[in-house]
């Protein structure tokens, strides 16, 4: 078991200090900052929580709300089962678990502003490589114009560029399982559907909340990719809620950017706490031993 | 049944490596080609011109050096501060860790655009705006946290006899991570700083809110390329390089990623 001692936090004052100049005197100030009327940064007015009502009580909110949220729902539900047969699927000899590791994180490595363009030129019905094979079956330059197909963009977009991170933190849980647990399982006559629900799940249920919990936020909070694709539209259809934000920053709205940003910071606490008692929960049913 | 999942699994994994290789393979593709005219290619010509603008750049040059730099830096700064709260999250337990825990993540997974301002105005204050350093530091704010995740996973599969053991020596705490811990965990540290180069090198936004007029990262100057005559096979074979330096990484680490890295709770 752990030592109970204090002088743990010894160790973890650097960190502590490092992301308490970086992430809380930052977040403070925009906590300020969310109650004033600002024009420029010198010359304030106290509005009180004015800038909360208008945000909650605006269905521009709520409706980018509901789309990050649908949005979310759809990134988790095909990256995380993609990535997790993806995982299962890599080879066993290392000459090509390398190779296809290597390849697989490529995405990755990509600068995040440029995913948008890369996506834009591959769709491209006259000269893209999916474009043009798609546009046998009536794509054409329109898909800008409907809702469904924008969507449907974005998500490949997204899978294209994610899924691998949820990749590599399954295959290194799976690694982790040691070899005789799958002979044991070999010996029970335990078919592949069985060695998955009874060995590789369990093993992998901690990475999988963390790639969960990366995916979620990530995409819930999605910016830099999802403006110029379309920027926003057809009609705001994916208007998301960073990119609400990033428009009233660019609009240097303090006050109501400020305000705005400490409801996503209030977002972002409740998942991080949903998470976890999910972390809790995982763990307290598990008497059984067999944990490091 | 059994005779047939390694083939559904090879043509899983195959498809899957095409997907992923597909806009890859139309970016290679464009950097190879002349796409403004110029007085000695004509437009849609195979050449290597474009790689060869990106080296008599001096400003896409210097974007090469900051990207570097700056990684570079914030590997340094987050790795050491890393290893010792890791150590603690491992080993004790002591008041408010779980708190603590809490607010780190809390921390990693706020949207960097929530804190653009104020880090922006935190950062003309302290006078590290338009330097790479101060893109190093403001990445911390995502890289600590997983950083002190990945390395606490890697330390808590050590066996805690070594520790004991060390201490019944006469080891101090400090020295005992010196000298014991961290040749143990050497592969876990390259996978952190692995971790911290593929999400700091491609983040754009505080990256583009700390560099308005000088140091610059690649992401920053392919944004400068677009214009209104966008030379779009220069802003592919930029691209296309910006990822040779993370190619390389991923190939060399591909043994200790492909080992499985140690992941667990705190």
């Amino acid at each position: 078991m752990k030592d109970r001692t204090n002088t743990g936090w010894i160790f973890v004052l650097p960190a502590a200090l490092l992301l308490g100049l970086v992430g809380l005197i930052p977040l403070i100030t925009v906590i300020n900052y969310s109650f004033f009327e600002i024009f420029i940064l010198d010359q304030r007015f106290w509005v009180g929580t004015e800038w909360y009502s208008d945000i909650i009580g605006s269905g521009r909110f709520w409706s980018s709300f509901g789309r990050s949220a649908l949005f979310s729902a759809l990134v988790l539900c095909i990256q995380i089962p993609l990535g997790i047969a993806i995982a299962l699927c890599i080879p066993q000899r290392q000459f090509w678990i390398g190779l296809a590791l290597a390849g697989i994180a490529l995405p990755l490595l990509v600068p995040w502003n440029m995913i948008p363009s890369l996506w834009l030129s591959v769709l491209n019905p006259d000269t893209g490589l999916i474009g043009r094979v798609l546009a046998s079956f009536g794509w054409t330059t329109d898909w800008k114009l409907s809702v469904i197909q924008t969507w449907a963009v974005l998500l490949v977009m997204d899978t294209w560029h994610w899924t691998s991170l949820v990749v590599i933190l399954c295959y290194s849980a799976l690694t982790t399982i040691p070899a005789p647990y799958y002979q044991a399982a070999n010996i029970d006559g335990a078919g592949p559907w069985q060695v998955f629900r009874h060995i590789q799940l369990p093993k992998l249920q901690h990475v999988l909340l963390m790639a969960i919990l990366l995916r979620f936020m990530d995409s819930f909070m999605i910016y830099t990719e999802a403006f110029p694709i379309n920027a926003g539209g057809p009609n705001g259809a994916t208007m998301f809620l960073a990119v609400d934000l990033g428009e009233d920053i660019k609009a240097f709205n303090y006050g109501p950017s400020a305000a705005r940003s400490v409801l996503y910071f209030l977002i972002v606490l409740t998942v991080a706490w949903v998470f976890t008692k999910g972390q809790g929960k995982i763990d307290t049913p598990a008497p059984s031993g067999g944990r490091e | 049944m059994r005779r047939v999942l390694p083939f559904f699994k090879a043509a899983g994994l195959i498809l899957f490596l095409i997907f992923v290789c597909l806009p890859l393979v139309q970016m290679t593709l464009i950097s190879f080609v002349a796409t403004l005219p110029r007085p000695d290619t004509t437009v849609g010509s195979l050449t290597f011109g474009n790689y060869a603008n990106i080296l008599s750049d001096p400003t896409l040059r210097s974007a090469f050096g900051n990207s570097i730099a700056y990684v570079l830096i914030n590997i340094c700064i987050t790795v050491p501060v890393a290893i010792p709260a890791a150590y603690a999250f491992s080993r004790m337990s002591f008041l408010g860790d779980k708190h603590l825990f809490f607010a780190f993540i809390a921390f990693r997974i706020t949207p960097p655009v929530v804190l653009t301002l104020p880090v922006f105005q935190l950062f003309s204050a302290l006078g590290i705006t338009n330097s790479v350093f101060g893109i190093a530091l403001a990445h911390c704010l995502f890289n600590l946290p997983i950083s002190i995740w990945i390395l606490q996973g890697f330390i808590s599969a050590i066996p805690k006899e070594l520790d004991e053991t060390a201490f019944l020596d006469g080891y101090s705490k400090p020295r005992f991570i010196w000298t014991f811990l961290l040749p143990q965990i050497a592969p876990g540290i390259a996978v952190t700083a692995f971790f911290c180069f593929m999400f700091s090198w491609v983040e754009v936004v505080f990256a583009r809110i700390l560099t308005t007029t000088n140091g610059k990262p690649i992401s920053m100057a392919i944004n400068g390329l677009f214009g209104f005559q966008t030379d779009i096979g220069l802003v592919m074979a930029v691209t296309m390089a910006s990822m040779i330096p993370g190619a390389i990484l991923v190939f060399s680490m591909r043994h200790h990623l492909s080992r499985g890295f140690k992941v667990g709770r705190i």
